[in-house]
């Protein structure tokens, strides 16, 4: 496998802010790889050096060994692209909104327009005026659009932005499809982890500006532990019982009545046997293995269900 | 060269289907005043059809006729004002200041031009419809109104696409930077050609309508050189009237294309609402701005002259027409019109037209997309 895109040192910045820290990466061809980190990590900023929108102000940015910016013309060649929140002609419809981005390709070939419209389910609504659209069609209508002319290399920034479950779903086995079948590269930033999890062959996580880690996913997610979440009737209690055993690091849960509790070792007995000793109820002590979420907190700082990050779907509250 | 040309259609297509408003607009109003000025013909003439056409001898002799009696109406106020012991200045086309005896010397100098007019048998431009037309459409309100409804039109070209976040998808495909804004001035400069051509259509079958004739397109017309001095042999310019009117055309469009550059500009720098807003207030506020300051320099300098220097200024764009507009017949003497003044007032055009295209073409190639 060759690299067709190389991220060498890239730096860049907006006045004092400081977006991108000499980042280094890859992306193999054939590969899926998923693009990681919170609001403000850098994310967007990187693509956009990639696709020829920004000039990064130090390093290299290369896609099948052109120069995203000096060489953009060769570059673009390589890759189709959606970024976050896509743009339309909002007074053309779909599909001549598909014929005004082919044209820029070389002559238009309205069939593979009519087959891209099918493949991400538009065919009924493609005639139909962009400006009625919903978010989650015209996410829909940007893929189809980064799909145009066939490109090696598929770039998408937050692709599932707007999309309901069926259409996650959807873009999910699409992406796959296309990896699969059509030896497709796609690189593709996401805030939803569940997504790269089951997707991605490699991930990069980035947080202010900088690489924290990247790998492929059986390395990243080989973190030895246990997570445990417990609903219990005293929260506070709890935290001072839990603490005191051995090993344990617990925190305040997310869900109303429960704490999480971090361990290197397997001491559920443990906790639950201090927990009844001190005269707390447990209603119900979950124990799951560390998954690239444990993995996502501990490089950015960031808890996913923090306030401050993307939302992403929680668990439902068990009944009680 | 296939993507260039694949790009123009784009813009094409993209203009006509957002903006076909402001083309169905442009038209009714046309219709309108065509409707209205033929209402009041039928009116004032009695008759449904057009007037018989009348020789251009014929219009000069009118006009000394109508000279020598404004000449006798101004000896008659002379007098009386003499009488007074005072003096009075008249107003008019000579601009406020013009003493009594300027005028008449003016009006004297008018007959003059047309009596050698007349005895050397050379037609004044302003005789031809289609020169009239030209003039009308290509110096007047009509290219006034056309080349802000350009910049308009124009300035939204980039910061429309970046307003709507098209920019990405645009920029990120192969067509270079250069092919973009080189595809986009094109096809604006394209459309604004067209509109300008059927405005000129149009507004010369009017005239025609107006006059009786279509006239020739192909006869001799005279211009004065130096709208400022006496016909003559030394100031009288004759030229087919088709060469005419394509310098006008030619001088119109440049000034169209002016104003494209500037739009183009401020497009590349800003979003949609802005680019449109600081085009229109430059289209709009710099001609008021201008006259505001032509009155300071001549009520300082007490000559109108002085301010003849903003007619080099960018937003000028109807100086060369109007310029080489007839400085003879009623129109009595002025400075800086004359056929003179074309020249150096195209030249002065190009240069500010190509400045904005070179800092419009510099500041995109660089320009970086933040979002």
């Amino acid at each position: 496998m060759s690299a067709v895109v190389e991220v060498e040192r890239l730096s860049k910045s907006f006045g004092r802010v400081r977006a991108l820290n000499q980042i280094s990466f890859d992306v193999q061809e054939g590969e899926v790889l998923g693009f990681l980190g919170p609001n403000g990590a850098g994310k967007t900023t990187t693509i956009r050096i990639l696709l020829g929108l920004l000039h990064g102000d130090g390093g290299t940015a290369t896609i099948g060994g052109h120069d995203c910016w000096s060489d953009h013309v060769r570059a673009s060649r390589f890759f189709g692209a959606t970024l976050e929140q896509p743009g339309f002609y909002g007074f053309l419809s779909g599909r001549d909104n598909l014929r005004q981005f082919a044209r820029m390709l070389g002559p238009v070939d309205e069939k593979q327009i009519t087959e891209l419209l099918d493949l991400v389910g538009m065919t009924e609504r493609g005639d139909d005026k962009v400006k009625r659209y919903s978010m989650g069609m015209r996410q829909r209508l940007a893929l189809a659009q980064a799909l145009l002319g066939k490109p090696r290399l598929l770039v998408l920034d937050e692709p599932t932005n707007g999309l309901d479950p069926n259409g996650i779903h959807g873009l999910r086995i699409l992406l796959r499809k296309l990896a699969t079948e059509q030896g497709l590269t796609i690189f593709f930033s996401s805030h939803l982890l569940s997504e790269v999890e089951e997707l991605c062959d490699r991930v990069v996580v980035l947080n202010r500006g900088e690489v924290k880690a990247s790998g492929p996913l059986s390395d990243l997610m080989n973190v030895k532990g246990f997570r445990y979440r417990i609903d219990v009737s005293d929260v506070d209690k709890a935290l001072e019982v839990v603490r005191a055993v051995d090993g344990a690091k617990a925190e305040p849960g997310t869900i109303k009545d429960s704490i999480n509790v971090i361990a290197d070792n397997d001491i559920a007995r443990r906790i639950n046997y201090a927990l009844v000793a001190a005269g707390i109820g447990v209603d119900q002590l979950i124990r799951t293995e560390q998954g690239l979420e444990d993995v996502y907190i501990q490089l950015t700082g960031v808890p996913v269900a923090s306030p401050l990050s993307s939302p992403v779907p929680q668990a439902p509250v068990p009944p009680r | 060269m296939n993507i260039v040309l694949s790009l123009v259609r784009n813009e094409f297509e993209k203009t006509w289907r957002s903006r076909w408003i402001v083309f169905a607009v442009l038209f009714g109003l046309f219709l309108l005043i065509a409707a209205g000025l033929y209402t009041y013909y039928v009116y004032r003439e009695h008759r449904w059809t057009p007037p018989a056409p009348v020789a251009w001898q014929s219009q000069l002799r009118d006009e000394i006729a109508g000279n020598q009696h404004t000449i006798a109406g101004l000896e008659q106020i002379k007098q009386q004002t003499q009488g007074q012991g005072g003096t009075v200045r008249v107003g008019g086309r000579n601009g406020p200041g013009v003493s009594i005896d300027q005028a008449i010397a003016q009006t004297q100098q008018a007959i003059a031009d047309d009596q050698y007019l007349i005895e050397h048998n050379i037609a004044p431009v302003q005789s031809f419809a289609i020169a009239q037309a030209s003039l009308f459409a290509l110096g007047g309100i009509v290219m006034f109104l056309l080349t802000r409804i350009f910049g308009w039109l124009a300035s939204e070209q980039i910061a429309g696409e970046r307003s709507d976040r098209t920019i990405t998808i645009l920029l990120s495909r192969p067509p270079s930077r250069n092919q973009v804004l080189f595809s986009k001035a094109i096809a604006s400069f394209l459309i604004s050609l067209v509109v300008v051509l059927l405005s000129l259509v149009i507004v010369y079958a009017m005239f025609s309508f107006w006059l009786g004739s279509p006239g020739s397109v192909t006869d001799q017309a005279a211009v004065t050189i130096d709208g400022a001095k006496p016909l003559g042999p030394g100031n009288l310019l004759q030229m087919p009237i088709y060469l005419f009117v394509v310098m006008c055309f030619g001088a119109a469009m440049l000034g169209v294309l002016c104003v494209q550059g500037m739009s183009l500009l401020i497009s590349v720098v800003t979003g949609r609402w802005a680019a449109i807003g600081i085009t229109l207030a430059l289209l709009f506020g710099a001609p008021l701005v201008s006259t505001v300051v032509a009155g300071i320099v001549f009520l300082i300098s007490g000559s109108q002259d002085s301010s003849h220097f903003l007619n080099y200024l960018f937003f000028n764009i109807l100086a060369p027409v109007g310029s080489v507009a007839p400085a003879f017949g009623n129109s009595t003497a002025a400075a800086g019109s004359g056929i003179n003044e074309f020249p150096s007032e195209v030249e002065t055009l190009a240069v500010w037209t190509f400045g904005f295209f070179l800092a419009a073409w510099l500041l995109f190639r660089r320009k970086q997309e933040a979002g």
